[in-house]
This record gives structure tokens, C-alpha cells and sequence, in this order.
């Protein structure tokens, strides 16, 4: 389903992220968390079966030491912009591209929890509610209002905050603008990185950083040659990590490390 | 005890030995019963699915048994549109095996996904782009083709055929065979073809990503010349396996030779067709969306010696029964149709889990993923009701007319 | 119209053929999704009207500015402050989602505890204050001791206070070599770091990270931790080694020989002493030391960072009145063996955990008296006789001092954003009453002890203003720090910090058949901290770090061991055992286990202790 076009203008956002600045503290992933009421693990989750919309990984080069490097490397969805793979797949539409921000948008309400959707995703980035959601006694009192608490069976993913977008767009309309104030809409993890790796704006906007990171040579996408123009820009000056959305360089079978 | 309902001229074992045989099977669905209300109850955890093996042994049956039923269409297509008398003697047989496969296929599809109460939604706010909705508006509409051409064969039955309104409503169906003959072989071309199309448009999966003809990825086609293929050999394996059962002839000869015929000829166009895909998916798919081809078997233990298992196993049967010497043998016919059944079933595999095992990204790793025994105590309810039905239907319907002249 | 069936019949069939053309079943049909979109059991937030509150987050001692936002009053989101000249804006993984605290599941809300016999039973000395007070009046030669883990606080100064007024009071800390001391990082070139965390957690990191493009950073590590894998440079030394290594820079700085430390850390002598010229030629320099070597610290002088880089630590003013008669500071050390019945602990403020056999030998051998004052089961209530539950961040006022990275004196104070249940025990007020002091209103007199001084600066957050103290009046300094205000001390010249003789400590980690591991506390900057149960998506839902209860060994190792990824195992040391669960990492190596740190680990763990891991 494509959502109707609403007033104002047209934006495409996106997100520019530098390896370089990453140290891989997580607090993008516990505010992604808090801010999208994902509820605690359930005891018998692992990695493969938690919810993490953000998941930040450790990659490195495959060099022994000394010259071993390593980066932190935050994903997300990257909001593919064309043939968004999982809103083709979805037998119930319940995945809806909004054609005045770009964001792809998942709606846990609609989903069947077929899971087709996770397996068009080249970037790992839906996660199922495999268990009941649980929250501690008292801790519901901490979830935030804007966002709906999902249950058990339905597929969830990184909406770009998109409780926060409407919460700009009321913000704009009171003050009696159409567009969404500038710098007034940032999602949880932008917000919350200690190191400012990851900026978020508009890739229509050619002074936002996700746009200057389009044009950066040291910028890069993953997976960019399947097509699905991803709108989240990787930055890094280490000619090795520029690779690491080059398909062609998945590891081979090597024992894989912890990350 | 139940003579009444056995129809006329054949001979059944007794019913206390019948009973005994249905409550083997019942044991074991009621054991899947109980796996399947585990998974339905406490949730899908009960699976080793994750968030990298999103389909997992479910999925993976579910599109063999409907590639291995398609023995219903193609056998209804055969005999009713283009008219080869022979199969008149297994299409009986054949509509009860798909309705078993079919049906199968959509409960254990209702214990997979996460909101079963939700089913109803693909239908009311179908999405016109997806595969899945065109696979799940054809499979419900073929199932309940396939429940009415199963309905003539309940009403004939001795007893049930003494009520006027049953023979009366069996009769006016019988008119209309054709119909949902066609419209069978209608839903099913495309239904099998969609499940063919769920791995095929799959972009973000190079390994199962193919091009397009047309609107349709080429597995498209593929899996339905693979299952019209391999639908007529599993008619003949399942037909002989009751022979044995039964310890008695049930069809003459003339069948099984037809059935091997067929699906010799229509393996050889898939292995052909197949192997041109394949080429052209290695050399120029793939490179295209920036992989290696040397990637997809680079980790055990998917090598590449897989890929040519699988032509193997569809290359194989297709010389045996393109041979007339050798398809006449039994000791061949049967084999050589049991292979090209696995053949689907690995070529099925190869798509739905060796697709999602593989990694994407660069710093994704390699995933294992081995069934828990909920799972295949579920898988294993819907092998128990199939034989359950297909028992009680050989009991006291006639599912081989010609049994009763041999 | 007839009665008859047909009519009948023929009405029904046409009112739903007619229904059919109303919106009511389309309705019905699309309104029944709304049964299969809810289940019983998924909670719906509380609606209210959204504030912002200011804080500071006590979870660790950087006190990093917060702003909360706040549903009907109930904190729902925690973010840090932008542009503050503390934490810049910075908040880390474990303070985002703080607010969750008061609901951990294994949070302790009542007692007291009685962990000696495992059941919650209310025992006969009952402890209250005047329980406490009557044991410390009856036996003047055993000691009464508070054992503060997070000195500095205006509760340390009540501690202080309250000993000083027993005839037998001692007031401890943990001590360590270098208390007195705080870190400039603005000023540094180059920081060689032995091992601590320093990009993982490490002072306040916000600060760390604003000045982390002005500094090269070599860390010398014998594993590929956070800090190593984004430092300019990373040595791998041997495991246990950084004393020696410590020991070598030493002797090069004083022009001396570095072979033997080269032969202890695997590095070589040209790598040594091109280190230390590094120190020197590319000042000024800063010498971090991790855990199991604090008596680099001393490096520093050597390396002419004294008063530069390393400063003397600075405090906020306090009231003349509570200098008189307060009890010194004690390190823990110091103290002689078997002198203390009565200790309190006080583990309500989450600090660097000591390990449990640094503290026993100091009590007495039989039936010391140890009540603790802490909301986690798992750190001195495993060891404590009673344990006494206390309010956790967000639900406490208390006030942080200034963290180590920080030059100027700070005040600023974790405020109540939610009400704490009944129940717990405020520390300050029971030892209090056990000296018989009044210590109620301590914060405000510490307040106006600090406006009275009239230097430094008060910034608000709400407007974003930072003000001369000198021009506020008492009452409104006192309501912005309970709004969430910061005072900052004024900017002086920067004293060096007390010396410290380097004491050259040679330690070699012995071979050991028995013990054939070295073991190494990782995540160190989290085990302090409690956590909210979201933490669980940084190691058991994705594999960024190690979770409690984890230990990491290469595959080769665990082979050895017979033990399998996320197979359970015992970890063994001199000290003790603790179960843990193995996971499997190869880029470690062969012979260290990294284990999370967590108080059971610690306590069986010294940094650099040899173990060996069983499986089950």
C-alpha cells in the first residue's frame, strides 16, 4: 500500500553514519529500545532470535595482529528507495512506503507474520516477535505513548522513529507550517550517540549530511549493486572498510568470530 | 462389520485389522496434534526458525507436497482435456493425494505464520505485486476444486449413493468434470508457478533470484514444468506402494508405463530448461547484482556438489523412463520415479533453506538450522491425516475402478 | 404476505442480499480485524501531558547531564544535554535507559535480607539504628566501619561525620594509589593506556569522545578490547603483563634497561623505549593504568605530566562545621586485620566492586556484623548478614562530585524523577542516626556552603544559561539544583597532584599447570552498573559485548577444556568457582578467558588471575 501524498514537500530521508567515529557503545540500540517499546528478551533468546531494530556488529579486515582493525558498524533498514523488496513481497500490504518522507513503514497491526518479508531482506533487518512480549512489573509504566507495543507473531523493523515525524509534523502545524521544522525531527539513535557517527536528514536537501555523504568518495552503501538504493551512506576513510558493502567480499568458510 | 460400506466386487482386510492399522496412524496424529498446539499455544519459539531462517522445515514440505500433488491437476488435465483414457484408472487415487497434499499444506501453513486469526486479511487487502497472494488465492481456490472433485467419489460410495439427493448431486457434478478439470489445471499452472516466482523475485537473495520472461521469473516456469513432471511419478510411486499394501493388482500395467512415459518426457524438458537457467543465472544474474558465484558453495555443507545431486537426481530418472525396455520393468519404473520425487523435494531444499543459510552482507555468517521435533511432529500430523483419509477413502471409496476387473 | 416457509425464507434471503449493499458487514468484516490486533496481556502507555525534567545520571560517577522526558510525570525517555560543558550531550548505553531501573525484576524492595540463611526472615537484632548504635557502644576496642565505595559524595562527608562521632568509627574507602588525582584530557598528545577502558566507559564518556581527536592513543592490552580495536595504536602484550610493561617504561624514562620487561610483555626493547620517547617528545602525556596495575599512575611524573595532563582532584566547597570532628579518610588497606566487627557497606551508589577477600580479613574471625546497604542481590549481599534494600536512580537525591576526567570541581545532583516504594533504607540517615547526628538536611548546608564561597558558575539546562554563583541568592541556587542545575567550579591554574614514588613492582604471571588460564575482566565499566533489562540487546541479542555470566575463550582453548559455545562451565580459581557459560571468540587468545565482570566473578577473580575452566 502506498500511503496518499500529503501536503508539503517531498523528502527522502535518510541517514549518513561514519565508521570512523562508531565506537560501538551501543547506546544508538538500547535508545532505539526504549524509544519503540521493544519489550526485554525473553530468557531463552539469542542473537538470531532478539529484537534489535538497530544491531550494531563488530567487522573487521580478516588481518591477524598486528594488522587487525576492527569497526563498529550500526545497522538498520536501510529504506531501500527502489523495488523496496520487503513492501513488493508482503501478501497483506502491510508495508507502506510513504512517498513524502521515503520511510518505509511497517504496520505490525496488518502483518500475518508469514515472514516472507524477512526472507526478501538482504539487510537482516526485520525481526519477529517470537515470544509473548513480557515486561517487567512496573516497567510498562516506562513505554512511550507514540509508539504501539506489538505482540507475539508479527514482524517489526527501524521506522526512523516515525512517532517522532508526527510528532514534528504537529509540532510544524501548530506553529502553523507545512513542513516539519528543520532539525526538529531526529530519530532516537541520532540523538543518542555519544560520538555523533550517525546523522540523519534529508537526501533532497543537498546541505544535509546524508546528501554531502552521497557525494563523499569515502562514502558507501551496502549492497548498492543489487539495486535497491538503499538511502543509508556509510562513511569511512579505510580503503578496507570502504569494501564491506561489496557483495563479492562475504567472508568465505572461515570460522566466524563473536560480533 | 462394515461390509455395507465396501463397495462391490473388491475384497478389504478385516475390519478389526483395519482399526488396528487406523490407530497407529491416529497415535502419531494426535502426537503432531499436540506438537502443532505447542506452536499455536506457546508461539513460534517452539521452532528453531530465527530472524536468519525465517522458513524453515515447513515451508520447505510445504512446497513438495504441493510439487508432488500437482499429480492432481496434471493427471485431471491429462485425462479429461486431453483425453488419455488410461489415466482413468488412478485419477481417483489422484485427486485423494492431492486434497491430502493440498490440505496439508495449507493447516500446516496455519500453524506457521505468527497470527493465524489473520488469514483473512491477504484476501481483503491483497497486494497485487506480491507472490504470496497469488499463491494464497490460488491454493485456497484449487483446495476447494479439489474438495469438490473429491465429493463424487464420497457420494458413490454403496451406502451413500441410496440416498437420492447424494446420487442426483453426484451426477450433475460428473457433468461438469471438465470444468473443474480446467479450472484446476488453470489455478494450479499458476499457483505452482508462484511458489516457483516467491524465491525468484527475491532480490535481495542472489542465489535465488532469477530473470524475468515476461512478468515471471524464470522459476516460475521452471517449478511448474518440475512439478508437472514430477506429479505423474509420484501418482505411480503412491499407486504402487497401495499395490503392496493391498497385495493385490489395482491398475493395469498400461497406467504405470503411461505415467513414466509422461513424466520421462516432461523431466527432459526440465532438465534442459534447468540447465540453461542455471547457466545463465551463474554467468550473468549473478555477477549482475555483485555476487560470486563461488559464494553460494563456499561453506560446507553446501559445495557444489549439491548442484549436481540435484541434476542428477532429475537427469537420472528421465533416461529410465525415456527407455521403453527399462520403463517396463517395475524394478526400474519405481525407482527412477522415487528419485525425481527427491529431486523436487531437493531442488525445493536448495531454494528455501540453502537461499536463507547463505549470507548477504559481508559480515553476516553462515546459519545452521536443524528442525525441532515440534516441528516435524507437526509435518508429521499432516503425513498421519493423509494416510488417515487416503485408508478410509481405498476402504470404501473406489479410488481404483479398475481394480475390480483384475 | 402469507406465513408460509417459502415467504419467510424469501424475506431473509432478500434482507441479506439487501444488507449486503449497506456498510454494515463491510464494516463488521474490517472492525473484526480489531479483535486479532489486540490481545489481553500487551500494555497500552499511559497517556499524559510530556514534560522535560533535568537530572544527572548517578548510574556511574561521570554524572552525565540528563533530560528526561516525562509522560504525566513518569519518565519514559532519557536523553543527554546538549552542549554541556561536563558531558557534551553525552549519555551512554546503560544511562538512555536508567529510567527502567526501579523495575528490574531482581531488584531487592524489601527487607531486611538475612543472606546468611537464604530465607527473608526478620532476625532478632532486628537492624535499626539503635540496634547498630548499642553494638558500637558495647565493644569500644571492635571497630565500627562504613565502607563508602563511592567516595566524595555529601553521604561521604555524613559517613565521615557520623564515625567521627563514635569513639571507634572508622570511615573506608577502597582507597586506591591515586585517589587524589583527576585527568585533563584536553591537554593531552598522547595517551598510553595499560589496559583501561578508556573509549568503553571510562570517565565520562561524552568528554572522552569531545576530546578524543586531539590525542594519539596507544593501548596496551593482551586482548582486542573496544578501547583497542579504535585506538590509534594497540600493543599486545602478554596477559598479566602491563606492570611489567609499566615497570620498562619506567627504566627507559630513567634511561634504564628494558629487557627484562620486554621479555615479560612479548613486546620488543626497541617498542619499549620507542614508547617512552614517545611520551616525552610528543607530550604532554597521560599514562592511564588499568585495573591490576594502579601503580602506573606514578608514570606520569615521569613522564613531566604532573600538573599538566594529571591534576590535583578538586572538591566543592563544604561547610566548615562538618571539617571538625569528622573521621579521616581510611583506605581499606591500611586497616589492621580482624579490627572491625560492625561494617556497613554502603553499595547503594554503583561503584567499582572490591573484591570480598580484600574486606573479610579485616573484620573479625567470628561472627563479624555486616549489613549492606544495596538494591542488587548480587554484590555484598551474597556476603552480608543483613541486607538492607535501598531507592535507585531515578528515585534518589544525592549529589555527584566531579569524575575523574573532570579538573574543575563540580556539583550536581541526581534528582527524584519517580517516588520510591516503601520499603527502602536511606544509608545516610541510618548511620546518622547510629552516631546520633543529624545529618537530614546535609545537601542544603553543602549548597550554601558552596554559594557562600561565591566562585564557579551555576548552568541550567532548561534555559540553557550559565550564570556567576555569585549573583544568585541562595534559595534559587539551591531550587536549580533540584531542578537539575550544574555548578562548576571556576577555572584555576591546575596543582599537581600528591607525588607518588614509583615503586618499580616486577610481577611476573607464573606458569601454572593447575591454572593454565589467564582470566580478564571485560566490560568493566558496566559491571558497576545495574541494568536495565534492556540491556540484554547488547549481549544476549546481538553479540556486541559479554553478558553476566559469560566467559569468552578461543576454540582452541574450549576444545581443550571440553567445553562448546553456549555450553555451561565452571570457572575455577585459587579463589573459588563461579558457573558461567561459555561463548566462542577466535579472536582472543589462546590463553585467556575473558569473563564479564560481575561481583562473583570479581571475587574469584583478581585482574590477571590465573584459573582454569571445567566443564559441567
Amino acid at each position: 500500500m502506498i500511503s496518499e501524498k500529503k501536503p508539503g514537500k517531498i523528502c527522502r530521508y535518510g541517514m549518513a553514519i561514519d565508521l570512523d567515529k562508531c565506537t560501538g557503545c551501543g547506546a544508538c540500540m538500547i535508545a532505539c529500545a526504549v524509544e519503540n517499546n521493544v519489550p526485554p528478551a525473553n530468557p531463552a533468546a539469542t542473537d538470531l532470535t532478539g529484537i534489535t531494530w538497530l544491531r550494531v556488529f563488530k567487522v573487521d579486515n580478516g588481518e591477524e595482529y598486528p594488522r587487525k582493525e576492527s569497526v563498529y558498524f550500526p545497522m538498520m533498514c536501510q529504506q531501500c528507495g527502489v523495488e523496496t523488496p520487503c513492501y513488493l513481497v508482503c501478501p497483506q500490504q502491510a508495508v507502506d512506503v510513504d512517498p513524502s518522507t521515503g520511510i518505509v513503514f511497517q504496520m505490525p497491526e496488518r502483518c500475518l507474520g508469514c515472514r516472507y518479508c524477512m526472507a526478501a531482506c538482504p539487510y537482516h533487518s526485520r525481526y519477529f516477535n517470537w515470544w509473548d512480549p513480557k515486561w517487567p512489573a512496573g516497567m510498562e509504566k516506562t513505554l512511550n505513548p507514540d509508539v504501539a507495543p506489538r505482540m507475539r507473531g508479527v514482524v517489526e523493523k527501524c521506522n526512523y522513529c516515525h512517532g517522532r515525524w508526527h510528532a514534528a509534523r504537529e509540532r510544524a502545524a501548530q506553529a502553523g507550517l507545512k513542513d516539519i521544522i528543520p532539525g526538529d525531527y531526529v530519530p532516537a539513535c541520532v540523538e543518542a550517540c555519544p560520538a555523533g557517527a550517525i546523522e540523519f536528514g534529508d537526501l533532497n536537501d543537498p546541505a544535509s549530511a546524508p546528501a554531502q555523504a552521497a557525494k563523499d568518495p569515502n562514502s558507501f552503501r551496502l549492497l548498492a549493486t543489487l539495486g535497491t538504493e538503499p538511502k543509508v551512506y556509510y562513511r569511512s576513510k579505510r580503503p578496507w572498510a570502504k569494501r564491506i558493502g561489496d557483495p563479492s567480499q562475504a567472508p568465505g568458510s572461515k570460522e566466524t568470530s563473536r560480533g | 462389520m462394515d461390509r455395507r460400506f465396501i463397495p462391490t466386487g473388491v475384497a478389504r482386510c478385516s475390519t478389526s485389522r483395519f482399526l488396528m492399522w487406523l490407530a497407529l496412524w491416529a497415535a502419531l496424529l494426535a502426537f503432531g496434534l499436540y506438537s502443532a498446539g505447542l506452536c499455536l499455544v506457546e508461539g513460534l519459539n517452539q521452532t528453531h526458525m530465527n530472524n536468519r531462517f525465517a522458513f524453515g522445515l515447513w515451508i520447505f514440505l510445504d512446497l513438495t507436497v504441493i510439487a508432488l500433488g500437482a499429480g492432481a491437476f496434471f493427471t485431471g488435465f491429462l485425462l479429461y482435456i486431453l483425453k488419455r483414457k488410461e489415466l482413468r484408472g488412478v485419477i481417483n487415487s489422484a485427486v485423494v493425494i492431492g486434497l491430502m497434499c493440498y490440505g496439508g499444506a495449507m493447516a500446516v501453513l496455519g500453524v506457521d505464520v505468527g497470527q493465524p486469526l489473520r488469514a483473512w486479511f491477504t484476501f481483503w487487502y491483497p497486494n497485487v505485486h506480491s507472490m504470496l497472494t497469488e499463491v494464497t488465492f490460488c491454493i485456497s481456490c484449487y483446495l476447494t476444486v479439489l474438495l469438490i472433485e473429491y465429493l463424487p467419489i464420497v457420494l458413490k460410495n454403496r451406502k451413500l449413493r441410496q440416498v437420492p439427493h447424494f446420487l442426483v448431486f453426484e451426477h450433475e457434478l460428473h457433468n461438469l468434470v471438465y470444468v473443474f478439470a480446467g479450472v484446476g489445471t488453470f489455478l494450479s499452472f499458476f499457483h505452482q508457478g508462484s511458489l516457483g516466482g516467491l524465491y525468484g523475485v527475491l532480490r535481495g537473495r542472489p542465489f535465488a533470484f532469477r530473470e524475468e520472461l515476461g512478468i515471471w521469473p524464470t522459476t516460475f516456469f521452471l517449478f511448474i514444468l518440475s512439478a508437472a513432471a514430477v506429479g505423474p511419478s509420484f501418482i505411480l510411486l503412491t499407486t504402487w506402494l497401495v499395490q503392496k499394501l493391498a497385495r493385490k493388482p489395482l491398475v493395469r500395467p498400461a497406467v504405470f508405463e503411461s505415467l513414466g512415459r509422461i513424466s520421462g518426457l516432461l523431466l527432459a524438458a526440465y532438465v534442459l530448461l534447468k540447465t540453461v537457467d542455471t547457466i545463465v543465472w551463474l554467468r550473468r544474474t549473478t555477477p549482475r547484482s555483485g555476487f560470486l558465484p563461488a559464494q553460494y558453495y563456499a561453506w560446507k555443507p553446501f559445495g557444489i556438489w549439491l548442484l549436481f545431486v540435484e541434476i542428477a537426481l532429475f537427469l537420472v530418472p528421465m533416461a529410465i523412463l525415456l527407455i521403453p525396455k527399462l520403463r517396463a520393468r517395475t524394478a526400474w519404473l519405481v525407482p527412477a520415479a522415487a528419485m525425481a520425487c527427491c529431486g523436487v523435494a531437493l531442488n525445493r531444499f536448495v531454494l528455501t533453506i540453502q537461499t536463507l543459510a547463505l549470507p548477504t552482507l559481508s559480515f553476516d555468517r553462515f546459519v545452521y538450522y536443524l528442525p525441532s521435533w515440534q516441528e516435524t511432529g507437526t509435518f508429521l500430523a499432516v503425513v498421519a491425516a493423509g494416510v488417515l483419509v487416503y485408508s478410509i477413502s481405498f476402504r470404501y471409496f473406489v479410488l481404483f475402478p479398475e481394480e475390480r476387473e483384475l | 404476505m402469507r406465513n408460509t416457509r417459502r415467504n419467510a425464507l424469501k424475506f431473509i434471503g432478500g434482507a441479506a442480499a439487501g444488507a449486503l449493499l449497506t456498510p454494515v458487514p463491510w464494516r463488521l468484516i474490517t472492525d473484526t480485524a480489531l479483535w486479532s490486533e489486540n490481545w489481553p496481556g500487551i500494555p497500552r502507555p499511559a497517556r499524559g501531558p510530556i514534560t522535560a525534567r533535568f537530572t544527572h545520571c548517578s548510574v556511574c560517577p561521570a554524572g552525565c547531564a540528563v533530560r528526561a522526558r516525562c509522560v504525566g510525570g513518569q519518565p519514559v525517555s532519557l536523553a543527554g544535554v546538549v552542549g554541556h560543558p561536563l558531558s557534551r550531550g553525552g549519555l551512554c548505553a546503560a544511562g538512555v535507559a536508567a529510567h527502567q531501573l526501579p523495575y528490574h525484576p531482581a531488584r531487592l524492595t524489601h527487607g531486611p535480607v538475612e543472606a546468611a540463611t537464604g530465607a527473608i526472615a526478620r532476625a532478632a537484632a532486628n537492624c535499626n539504628p539503635d540496634a547498630v548504635a548499642a553494638l558500637a557502644a558495647c565493644n569500644p576496642a571492635d571497630g565500627v566501619a562504613v565502607l563508602d565505595l563511592r567516595p566524595g559524595r555529601t553521604v561521604s562527608w555524613t559517613y565521615r561525620r557520623a564515625m567521627g562521632a563514635l569513639k571507634n568509627g572508622l570511615y573506608l574507602t577502597a582507597g586506591g594509589v591515586f585517589s587524589g588525582a583527576a585527568v585533563d584530557l584536553s591537554k593531552a598528545r598522547t595517551v598510553l593506556s595499560l589496559g583501561a577502558p578508556l573509549l568503553d566507559g571510562w570517565g565520562t564518556p561524552g568528554n572522552v569522545l569531545a576530546a578524543r581527536a586531539g590525542f594519539r592513543l596507544i593501548q596496551a592490552e593482551a586482548i582486542e578490547s573496544r578501547t583497542a580495536s579504535l585506538a590509534d595504536r594497540w600493543l599486545r602484550i602478554r596477559p598479566g603483563s602491563a606492570s611489567a610493561l609499566a615497570s620498562g617504561i619506567a627504566a627507559a624514562l630513567k634511561k634504564g634497561s628494558v629487557a627484562k620487561a620486554a621479555a615479560a610483555t612479548g613486546l620488543t626493547q626497541q617498542q619499549i623505549a620507542g614508547l617512552a620517547d614517545e611520551l616525552t617528545q610528543h607530550g604532554p602525556a597521560l599514562v592511564l593504568p588499568g585495573a591490576d596495575c594502579p601503580e602506573a599512575w606514578a608514570l606520569n611524573e615521569l613522564a613531566g605530566a604532573s600538573g599538566i595532563t594529571v591534576v590535583a582532584r578538586q572538591e566543592a566547597p563544604v561547610p566548615e562545621a562538618w571539617n571538625r570532628n569528622c573521621a579521616p579518610v581510611t583506605p581499606l588497606a591500611s586497616v589492621a586485620d580482624g579490627s572491625i566487627r560492625t561494617l556497613i557497606i554502603d553499595e547503594s551508589a554503583p561503584a567499582d566492586y572490591i573484591p570480598w577477600n580484600a574486606i573479610r580479613p579485616k573484620l573479625i574471625a567470628d561472627n563479624p556484623v555486616v549489613i549492606a546497604f544495596t538494591s542488587s542481590p548480587r554484590g555484598y549481599a551474597r556476603h552480608s548478614l543483613f541486607t538492607l534494600p535501598t531507592a535507585v536512580y531515578p528515585e534518589t537525591l544525592e549529589d555527584i562530585p566531579a569524575a575523574i576526567d573532570s579538573p574543575r570541581a563540580a556539583f550536581r545532583l541526581a534528582v527524584p524523577l519517580v517516588a520510591a516504594p516503601a520499603g527502602v533504607v536511606n544509608p545516610a540517615e541510618f548511620v546518622a542516626r547510629a552516631a546520633g547526628i543529624d545529618a537530614t538536611s546535609a545537601l542544603r548546608e553543602r549548597a550554601d556552603a558552596i554559594r557562600q564561597a561565591g566562585r564557579g558558575v551555576l548552568i541550567t539546562y532548561a534555559d540553557g544559561r550559565t550564570r556567576p554563583v555569585a549573583q544568585i541568592a541562595p534559595d534559587d541556587f539551591w531550587k536549580a539544583l533540584n531542578e537539575g542545575g550544574c555548578w562548576l567550579d571556576t577555572a584555576t591554574r591546575p596543582s599537581a597532584p600528591p607525588h607518588l614514588d614509583w615503586a618499580g613492582i616486577d610481577v611476573q604471571p607464573a606458569e601454572s599447570r593447575r591454572w593454565p588460564l589467564v582470566a580478564v575482566l571485560a566490560e568493566t565499566a558496566i559491571a558497576a552498573a545495574p541494568a536495565s533489562p534492556l540491556m540484554t540487546k547488547l549481549d544476549q541479542e546481538s553479540n556486541l559485548r559479554l553478558g553476566p555470566g559469560t566467559a569468552a575463550l578461543h576454540p582452541d582453548a574450549a576444545r581443550q577444556c571440553g567445553v562448546s559455545d553456549g555450553g555451561r562451565a565452571v570457572l575455577e580459581t585459587a579463589l573459588g568457582t563461579c558457573p558461567i557459560r561459555v561463548v566462542v571468540d577466535a579472536s582472543l587468545p589462546p590463553g585467556v578467558v575473558q569473563v564479564a565482570a560481575a561481583p562473583e566473578t570479581i571475587d574469584i577473580c583478581g585482574a590477571g588471575a590465573r584459573c582454569r575452566v571445567l566443564s559441567l
